[in-house]
């Protein structure tokens, strides 16, 4: 795993204030949104927030491939690194 | 006539920080001090994790005192009242506004007077009426008027949850009708064991906020209770020794 991957774990976990999990109950394939971890749409809306403030990123809520992005932690983690470096 | 309220308390439950038991307050009751708060969590672990992640500690309060009244009741209208609400969620917004950051839409949604009802309805899956009163000194007798309205259109019960949070450092100069975070749960059915009516006069204010002087009223079996506020005189009165 790596370490962006654990921070965004970490993030998730902190961000929406998911009570008695830790970083190695969330795989890096598992589901974010409705079947697997079980987030709604404000998590959507307040993790896509922190991402930003953590990351000093831009995420288009309106984009098509946000969806895709923030499908995991693996999506999430490849999105994050290649904005970074942008 | 508005004004005179019949009915029974079916049940009661009331959390403090460190009062948690119907032990915990016959002590209180008896010798009222102002408790300490440790920012202890009322347990709501009967709670998926996931359920009650967004649960502040006000939501948490009524929750805690709440939901064993309501175990019996799978369609109770619900009447919640707070003079201050979720004060701490409002401020968070307006920091995070000040610092010209983007606002937490948990933050946000929670934030209105009636957000814990609609959790209480989702968490519950009860969809029966629900109202949330904000008042001030006699928001537990304006409460009371709400249930009564319902139980006399005919409902079989109400669950009336009056609720307050420590305010925060900044307001708390400003705020002195919270002595310490409480949370008090009424189960009501139609009845005539007690009686609220509506006068008018002045008269002193009571101590303690006055859903806390009911408290002691049922704990040591007092007939009546007087409360005045804003020249409007409530006269509760238990019939039934």
């Amino acid at each position: 795993m790596s370490d962006l991957q654990l921070e965004i774990k970490h993030l998730i976990i902190e961000a929406l204030g998911l009570e008695d999990m830790v970083a190695a109950d969330i795989g890096a394939d598992l589901p974010l949104f409705g079947e697997g971890l079980g987030l709604d749409s404000v998590d959507a809306l307040e993790l896509g927030l922190a991402i930003q403030k953590r990351f000093g990123i831009k995420i288009d809520a309106e984009a098509k491939d946000t969806r895709q992005h923030f499908a995991n932690v693996a999506s999430l983690t490849a999105f994050v690194a290649a904005r970074q470096t942008a | 006539m508005l004004g005179v309220m019949d009915f029974r308390i079916e049940q009661w439950r009331a959390w403090a920080p460190g009062l948690e038991s119907k032990d915990d307050w016959r002590t209180w009751c008896e010798a009222p001090v102002r408790v300490a708060d440790g920012q202890q969590q009322p347990d709501v672990s009967f709670l998926p994790a996931m359920q009650r992640r967004r649960l502040s500690r006000l939501a948490r309060m009524l929750f805690q005192v709440a939901w064993p009244l309501a175990e019996a009741y799978p369609a109770l209208p619900l009447i919640f009242a707070s003079r201050h609400g979720e004060t701490p969620r409002t401020l968070a917004i307006l920091n995070d506004l000040a610092r010209d950051e983007p606002l937490s839409p948990t933050q946000f949604s929670l934030s209105v007077h009636n957000a814990i009802i609609g959790q209480w309805s989702i968490l519950r899956g009860d969809t029966s009426e629900m109202t949330a009163v904000a008042a001030a000194g006699d928001g537990l007798e304006h409460a009371m008027l709400e249930a009564s309205m319902l139980l006399g259109e005919g409902a079989p019960a109400v669950l009336l949850v009056i609720a307050e949070e420590a305010p925060p450092a900044v307001y708390a100069p400003y705020v002195d009708d919270v002595p310490f975070p409480y949370a008090v749960a009424l189960l009501l059915t139609p009845g005539d064991d007690w009686h609220l009516q509506l006068g008018s006069g002045a008269g002193q204010t009571a101590a303690w906020p006055h859903p806390l002087n009911l408290l002691r009223a049922l704990c040591c079996g007092q007939p009546t209770l007087v409360h005045h506020w804003n020249n409007r005189q409530w006269i509760w009165s238990h019939n039934k020794a």
